[in-house]
């Protein structure tokens, strides 16, 4: 599953450590979220969503869809 | 969110699972402690089937019950991505445990030697710990990039 965490941190200028401090979660949960190695409990991405004022599928998305939205692209 | 916010989150151990760790860890060294009186007083003369040796094993097995409870809550509480290695650690170690017990008897009846009870554990327990080490190479990679 890919996520547009990254990009949403960086528009509001808030380190890992402090998103994860304001989601109670430790940093490296953050990191590894952000980089495609862990998929996020739904409490936790409920969590997110809320704390970037989102939908869940704002933020989440199957790899897939990537995909396709690419080759539509081009 | 059951961890409150406002915890420590330099690295992958909050303040909380610290506390955690530090309680299973406290629990662990009793047992082993205990565990280790308990053994050399049962090998010495005239404590096996005595009202002490039975307190000593009872003490001893306490003592592990309350080690398992620690860790549990702390596997509960802790933050999800740590659960998360812990239990990948857990199903490695228990995994190898069981494929060492069931096999080993076939080696046994091949000519190997014949092990006591603990060396399965040993197994668990050095799976376990590999285990872990693989999850936070696995899941911490790139952890460097706070920004």
């Amino acid at each position: 599953m890919k996520n547009r965490l990254r990009v949403l941190r960086a528009e509001r200028e808030w380190s890992q450590a402090e998103l994860a401090q304001r989601l109670g979660v430790s940093r490296q949960t953050i990191n590894a979220v952000e980089v495609g190695k862990y998929d996020p409990s739904l409490p936790l991405a409920f969590a997110m969503a809320r704390i970037f004022n989102a939908r869940l599928e704002d933020i989440f998305f199957p790899d897939d869809t990537i995909v396709r939205s690419e080759g539509t692209d081009q | 969110m059951q961890r409150t916010i406002g915890v420590a989150c330099s690295g992958l151990l909050a303040p909380l699972d610290v506390r955690n760790l530090r309680i299973f860890s406290a629990w662990v060294v009793a047992a082993a402690l205990v565990f280790a009186g308990t053994l050399i007083a049962l090998d010495g003369e005239g404590l096996q089937h005595s009202p002490l040796g039975w307190l000593l094993v009872l003490t001893t097995t306490l003592l592990t019950v309350c080690a398992l409870v620690a860790y549990v809550r702390f596997i509960r509480a802790a933050d999800e991505l740590l659960r998360k290695i812990h239990l990948e650690g857990l199903a490695l170690g228990f995994g190898a445990g069981v494929a060492f017990m069931v096999c080993y008897r076939l080696f046994e009846r091949m000519g190997a030697r014949h092990l006591t009870i603990s060396a399965p554990l040993v197994v668990m327990t050095l799976f376990w710990a590999l285990g872990q080490a693989i999850g936070m190479r696995r899941y911490m990679a790139g952890a460097d990039d706070a920004r």
